[in-house]
């Protein structure tokens, strides 16, 4: 918790000054002055050229129709207006392709969570020296770049050399030889959430451990003496206390995971089959596979609108905590 | 949501680059190959895919040489990757710092000579073009006009191994299907205590085998009436050439559903099969692969297969006639230098060289020829001789790169869908894309 509030206070409120900290409260507050915007130009610019900018195109692109012609001719697309929105949003396989991507996101920031604080909490029980092995392991995980953690576990579910296979098909009376994983939608998304999840874990056991450090010892001695139990103990005093930390990295989570793409594009060899499409996936395979740049751009700015209740949710918290300070 | 910015300034940056550049008028001449162009002190830029760079780089190097010296102009070759080339080309290509010569698949070129990415040739400026092969030169007519040149071809023959053959007791490659047939049954058989064997090795998107099945039994992909395109798979002829390709992949292979022919010449050299169908070029991949796969000059390694793989043509079954042609960029500035280059790099000196290097050349009258130069190549010239090419219609790249065949097949090989409903729903797709 303390983690999120000297960040907050940090970025917030700290100015070059040399001036002592209580003195240049004061005077911001009584006098706006436009230093802070000053320095904030560079960020902003460097935000409006990368970001502003292309989301401005974007949603320009999905009102026009551009195809391939367009593109090498530089000629301006038609105007079609609404047209990529009403095609998409009336075809049966978006809504497919989003219920999958809600529901992915849903299980795999669930499981990755609950399994995040579940390691959280065993590190502050075992011994200085373990807690350090544990997190140096999880850096080591935490720092993979995702596309080579993708090629791995796509080699170790290889139907014809995959590692997997090779060790099930050790156990007595099975045969796992030249299983495919990607054969039946279920074991596959499953291969694609384990490694989601485990790639996630390390943040969030790493964060919530910091956090958990900040949960006074003595309100857990004193419930303990009033008999409390552990589940009690985490339900009624360790949670609470996380609560706000808990809820940042559970959006920050859920943003990650829905946009999914590396993953079941490098496990599915850069074509995934439909039943292997998530919402960034799919709109990428329309845009740059087919050259509906504009049907592609139509779905990138409904994914966009989706993820801002998210993000509004998310934002709303970061200022609550902002607030309590 | 980051990987949504990064698309959207990726459409960003071409669309700038477009701007930039401005409009082009619609109606280019045809650029001529003929007579002397002095190219001092210009270098063009020519996108050859990497196929060129691991199999035929003297005959790349020979012929920009020979161009370098009736010119003057450099030469500068860069080697492309087939997963990505499509979508590099369509950036650069809106930009206008483009590559002058670009080669492209057959089947890729359609859909960019109705974008107007090229500019029209005179086919009588190359040696051979009389003769060129239909499947690569089809692809490159629009009009009226003929907007690329024919590079070299690719067929598919059958691959086996000659030490199981022998062991089985089979003593030549079989004449027809039957024959083949009863051979898988033989290997099986002979490899009964192993249970990775698998008589063929078929990967379940190898649509490109299926379809050659599809076209063995009479059946179409698609077929063009009018402006409208009409998928034929679910007609009862594509339906039984399909059941005959499930029948023999769900019976003699052990290949992954959801794989597709990209390394199977790799998978076969583990020496888990005893046919497999590829191209020609493939027997030797199976055979020797690079030491480090990421280096272009690395060392030879044999591998468990070697020496003792043979090809035959397929029997019964017709190929899919692949290839590569070469195309003149519409927003080249150098045109006839251009020109010039292909006319260097497809002319009888440069086929040789191709055709020492295992590939098929761009023509049926260097076929025998090639047949008896290389006797590596012969079956692979002999199917060339008969073959089948993908529907040319504008949008069928989109076809390939939508994976509508590729998820029939698999769908009907794990039995999500029955061969019938599997055709059907393809049809759809194919019928939604290429009249879209």
């Amino acid at each position: 918790m303390s983690v999120v509030e000297s960040t907050t206070r940090r970025t917030g409120g700290s100015t070059p000054h040399r001036a002592p900290r209580r003195a240049t409260r004061t005077r911001r507050r009584r006098q706006p002055s436009g230093l802070p915007w000053l320095l904030s130009v560079p960020t902003l610019l460097l935000l409006a050229g990368l970001l502003g900018y292309p989301l401005v195109r974007m949603v320009v692109l999905s009102f026009q129709n551009m195809r391939l012609r367009e593109l090498l001719s530089g000629r301006t697309p038609p105007w079609v207006g609404f047209d990529n929105y009403t095609k998409v949003l009336g075809d049966s396989t978006f809504w497919t392709v989003v219920g999958r991507t809600v529901a992915f996101t849903a299980v795999t920031v669930v499981i990755s969570v609950v399994i995040g604080l579940g390691i959280a909490l065993l590190m502050r029980r075992v011994a200085r020296g373990v807690r350090l092995l544990m997190i140096v392991a999880m850096m080591f995980v935490w720092a993979m770049p995702q596309l080579v953690a993708a090629q791995a576990f796509r080699w170790i579910t290889d139907s014809d050399f995959g590692v997997i296979n090779y060790l099930i098909d050790k156990l007595p009376g099975v045969n796992y030889q030249n299983h495919s994983w990607f054969v039946n939608p279920w074991q596959g998304w499953s291969v694609i959430t384990t490694l989601v999840v485990w790639a996630g874990v390390p943040f969030l056991a790493i964060t919530l451990n910091a956090g958990l450090t900040q949960v006074p010892k003595e309100l857990v001695e004193a419930a303990t003496v009033d008999g409390a139990s552990p589940w009690q103990t985490l339900r009624n005093i360790i949670l609470p206390i996380l609560k706000p930390l808990l809820t940042i990295v559970t959006t920050l989570s859920v943003i990650w995971d829905f946009g999914l793409f590396t993953q079941n594009w490098a496990l599915r060899d850069g074509h995934p089959e439909p039943e292997y499409q998530t919402l960034a996936t799919y709109s990428y395979t329309q845009a740059f596979g087919q050259s509906r740049y504009s049907l592609g751009s139509a779905i990138s700015v409904i994914t966009v609108l989706l993820m801002l209740g998210v993000m509004a949710f998310y934002i709303r918290q970061m200022f609550k905590i902002g607030e309590v300070d | 949501m980051k990987r949504k910015i990064v698309a959207a300034a990726a459409i960003a940056a071409t669309l700038l680059g477009a701007a930039a550049c401005g409009s082009n008028d619609d109606k280019s001449p045809t650029t001529s190959a003929s007579g002397a162009v002095d190219g001092k002190g210009k270098t063009l830029k020519v996108w050859l895919m990497v196929d060129a760079q691991s199999g035929w780089k003297g005959v790349v190097d020979d012929a920009s040489k020979r161009f370098t010296d009736a010119t003057g102009a450099q030469v500068n070759v860069e080697y492309q990757q087939w997963a990505n080339h499509l979508t590099k080309l369509d950036a650069t290509l809106a930009g206008s710092d483009v590559p002058d010569v670009i080669e492209l698949g057959n089947t890729e070129f359609p859909k960019y000579v109705f974008s107007q990415a090229f500019t029209a040739i005179n086919p009588g400026d190359y040696e051979n073009s009389g003769t060129w092969l239909q499947g690569l030169k089809g692809a490159c007519d629009f009009e009226g006009k003929t907007y690329c040149v024919p590079y070299y071809a690719g067929a598919r023959v059958l691959i086996y191994r000659t030490d199981l053959f022998k062991k089985a007791g089979i003593s030549a490659a079989p004449k027809t299907y039957d024959e083949f047939l009863a051979d898988a049954d033989k290997l099986q058989a002979a490899q009964k205590s192993d249970a990775k064997f698998g008589a063929v090795y078929m990967p379940g998107q190898y649509w490109y085998a299926a379809m050659s099945w599809v076209k063995a039994a009479g059946g179409d992909i698609a077929k063009q009436d009018g402006d409208k395109w009409t998928g034929q798979l679910s007609q009862p002829s594509s339906v039984a050439g399909l059941q005959k390709w499930v029948d023999l992949a769900k019976k003699y292979s052990k290949a992954d559903p959801t794989k597709n022919e990209n390394d199977q010449a790799g998978i076969f050299a583990q020496g888990e099969a005893g046919m497999f169908y590829g191209n020609a070029w493939e027997q030797g991949a199976a055979e020797q692969v690079k030491k480090d796969p990421n280096d272009p000059n690395s060392p030879l390694v044999d591998t468990k297969v070697k020496g003792k793989l043979a090809a035959a043509p397929m029997p019964e079954v017709p190929s899919f006639l692949g290839g590569s042609n070469l195309g003149i960029a519409a927003k080249s500035q150098n045109k006839q230098l251009d020109a010039q280059w292909i006319k260097y790099f497809t002319d009888s000196t440069s086929m040789a060289g191709l055709v020492k290097a295992n590939a098929l050349p761009n023509s049926t009258a260097l076929l025998d020829k090639a047949a008896t130069d290389n006797p590596t190549i012969a079956p692979a010239a002999l199917a060339a001789k008969d073959t089948w090419f993908t529907p040319n219609a504008e949008k069928w790249a989109d076809v390939e790169k939508g994976n509508i065949l590729q998820t029939m097949l698999s769908d009907i090989l794990t039995g999500k869908k029955s061969v019938a409903d599997g055709a059907k729903w393809a049809d759809d797709q194919i019928n939604s894309t290429l009249n879209d």
